[in-house]
């Protein structure tokens, strides 16, 4: 029990030898903690990762911006290629870490900064700003999402590495360009459709349409094809067993 | 490193529990080990001398697990403790829960009262407390709180005494469970479902429990419960038999079980371990939130949320009730067994992570949208223990952003209170104004 060393108050009702009665320190064990001094004033790191995010996310409503004369966002090449256009132009305009990725996919879900998580520009936009990360290797802990982002990982180019913590949506890897992508979780419908190099290892389920228009590169999946697409070139592996090129196997067979 | 071993001799208990009689599989990792959440709370609970709620759906478990664990640890026969426990019905009544007259006395005209073995040993469960109507819940509160039970004016008090309680998923013949009694259980946890697998290896293996049984020291101690003499005195008849039981089960199932001087020296060594300061600031940022209202000074449960509050994304925003001062002792009491358990010398914020959902998923009241809007998340918890488990994922995102700051603010505090003229820190929390505020009343 901590005495004070305050003087007595003057007005208490207690016997002076009680006064230590109602001096308990409520934060006594915090008495002897010195803050580290940061490199940076606290403020002004907040200051700076809060600047990096608000221009991420300026980039992300202007792609929404001009993504919404579409009405309903549909998922066409051209559509596509577009939108990664627009999201090329301001991610490069942005000097930010991996760490900030992160950041941006926690926060479509959790402020409310941040009007719209669609998850088809998301998708493109996070896979800009992955493309065009200093890093070379990125994780992303999407496992506490609960909307399934598409697109991730769409044209991945050589030398880049992208593991996702969680599951994702559609269209995962399209147009991979020899990077890896690692999936910790699993992929929908579409997955890998028309890359042209790389890998993408899926450790749990995978879709439908597998590789559609596939032209180069592998597919690793730890748990089951549900179809495969219509594949050009390329590989795909289920649990380590060559599923193509290999017997016959329809495209999208359920079995 | 431990010196008498009652660490391994408990995760021996655990040990020999999930392999011979609790088949499950592991939904917890602490610190890179993994355990299964009935089995170890259970242990802590018996250990710890807490109250546990356990739910699940019917033949899942619940009470068994109960029943092996506190077998395991207060040395009772299993026998013994099917034969103290309470049912819950809507018949139930306060003569068979706690005492009833001694009719042989009574017509002699003398008063005296027969206690049942539910009070009168330190191992107490009960089974399906939901299906107790609410009016006679309010019957086992004293008990259940300090260990208190009275019948005509004669009372017996339990030194040492945890409960375990079941409860089913709302079915046609359940009710709610009284909030204050709610309130009163330090952890809830599930009993689930082991798998198919292990359901079938149980379905083949069905007379498992029989090896904590023993009809000789099952006889003795219905014996002594049926003494009339005083209930001090039964204790410690009842322990010399329960320590020839502790023997017996060392003998022939090779597992070591907990005499009383044991547990009181395990008790004395988790009450001596502390919070270290992240700890201790997580939890405190925690309870603010969970307890803190701008407008109304507290969050009260009569009262709604007003719309444009500038702390809209706290945890105040989506509950209903407040906090109450039971659940930071039970935070506590749970942290400090598992740091002990773990063989750590103080309680870290690992610790404190894992066992605030289960000691929060009961208490917490969600509003309506919040439950609405979460029902359908895929996920591998019931309900309530998953939103705690959400809950305390928010909070630590924001502990680790503003975990030094916040250090910070509380050590401006103690300055305060040892007579510094500093002024409050400013911050964007809950917590910081709790400060600012507990610094005014010091300075007023």
């Amino acid at each position: 029990m901590m005495k004070s060393p305050t003087p007595p108050k003057k007005s208490s009702i207690l016997p002076p030898d009680k006064e230590s009665w109602i001096t308990k320190n409520p934060f006594e064990e915090f008495k002897t903690f010195a803050a580290p001094t940061p490199d940076l004033p606290l403020d002004q790191i907040v200051q700076s990762t809060e600047a990096v995010m608000d221009r991420i996310r300026r980039g992300y409503e202007k792609l929404l911006e001009e993504e919404a004369k579409e009405l309903v966002w549909m998922v066409q090449y051209n559509t596509i290629i577009k939108a990664y256009e627009v999201a090329e132009k301001y991610v490069r305009e942005v000097d930010y870490t991996a760490e900030d990725i992160e950041d941006f996919c926690f926060a479509l879900e959790n402020t409310q900064r941040i009007p719209y998580l669609i998850p088809g520009p998301a998708g493109v936009y996070i896979s800009a700003l992955c493309n065009y990360a200093m890093e070379e290797e990125i994780v992303l802990k999407l496992s506490e999402l609960k909307t399934e982002i598409n697109l991730i990982g769409f044209r991945l180019s050589k030398g880049k590495r992208l593991m996702i913590e969680g599951d994702t949506g559609d269209f995962t890897g399209i147009g991979l360009e020899g990077g890896e992508l690692v999936i910790e979780g699993n992929s929908k419908n579409w997955t890998g459709a028309g890359m042209r190099g790389g890998k993408i290892l899926i450790k749990k389920n995978i879709g439908l349409h597998t590789g559609e228009w596939m032209m180069g590169g592998e597919i690793y999946v730890g748990g089951r094809v549900r179809g495969l697409g219509n594949i050009v070139e390329g590989k795909v592996y289920e649990r380590d067993k060559l599923v193509y090129p290999g017997k016959v196997r329809y495209p999208n067979l359920y079995y | 490193m431990e010196k008498n071993g009652y660490r391994k001799q408990a995760m021996e208990i655990y040990q020999f529990i999930s392999d011979h009689l609790y088949f499950n599989r592991p939904d917890i990792e602490i610190k890179g080990e993994r355990f299964n959440s009935a089995i170890l709370l259970s242990l802590l609970t018996g250990l710890k001398k807490g109250k546990e709620l356990i739910i699940g759906e019917p033949g899942l478990g619940k009470t068994t697990s109960a029943e092996y664990v506190c077998s395991l640890i207060y040395q009772f026969p299993l026998g013994v403790i099917w034969g103290s426990e309470v049912s819950g019905h809507p018949e139930q009544t306060e003569e068979k829960i706690i005492g009833r007259p001694d009719l042989g006395r009574l017509n002699r005209g003398e008063e005296d009262v027969v206690w049942t073995n539910f009070s009168q040993i330190p191992v107490k469960i009960v089974d399906e407390i939901n299906r107790l109507p609410e009016t006679k819940q309010s019957m086992i509160l004293d008990g259940v709180d300090r260990g208190n039970w009275e019948y005509l004016n004669e009372m017996i008090i339990n030194e040492e005494y945890c409960l375990f309680a079941t409860a089913n998923y709302q079915d046609g013949g359940t009710n709610t469970i009284i909030a204050p009694l709610v309130d009163r259980f330090d952890v809830m946890v599930e009993s689930r479902y082991p798998g198919a697998n292990l359901s079938f290896l149980i379905g083949k293996d069905k007379r498992k429990d029989h090896i904590l049984r023993h009809s000789k020291y099952e006889k003795e101690l219905y014996h002594i419960l049926k003494y009339k003499i005083a209930y001090e005195r039964k204790i410690s008849k009842m322990e010399e038999v329960c320590n020839a039981y502790g023997e017996y089960l060392d003998e022939v199932l090779g597992v070591k079980s907990f005499q009383r001087q044991d547990r009181d020296q395990i008790r004395a060594e988790m009450e001596s371990l502390e919070l270290d300061l992240d700890a201790s600031a997580f939890t405190r940022m925690l309870l603010a939130e969970l307890s803190f209202c701008e407008r109304y000074g507290q969050k009260r449960v009569v009262e709604n949320c007003e719309e444009g509050c500038h702390y809209t994304e706290y945890l105040c925003r989506q509950i209903k009730n407040c906090a109450s001062n039971r659940l930071p002792s039970s935070i506590k009491q749970y942290a400090q067994g598992l740091a002990w358990l773990m063989e750590d010398s103080e309680i870290d914020i690992e610790h404190i992570k894992a066992v605030i959902p289960y000691t929060l998923a009961h208490r917490i009241q969600w509003k309506d949208e919040v439950l609405s809007q979460k029902e359908r998340s895929k996920r591998d918890d019931p309900f309530p223990i998953f939103l705690a488990k959400e809950a305390v994922k928010t909070v630590s995102q924001r502990y680790r952003e503003q975990s030094e700051h916040l250090k910070d603010a509380l050590a401006v505090g103690s300055k305060v209170f040892q007579g510094g003229d500093l002024e409050p820190l400013e911050g964007d929390h809950p917590l910081y104004v709790e400060v600012k505020k507990d610094i005014d009343t010091r300075r007023s």
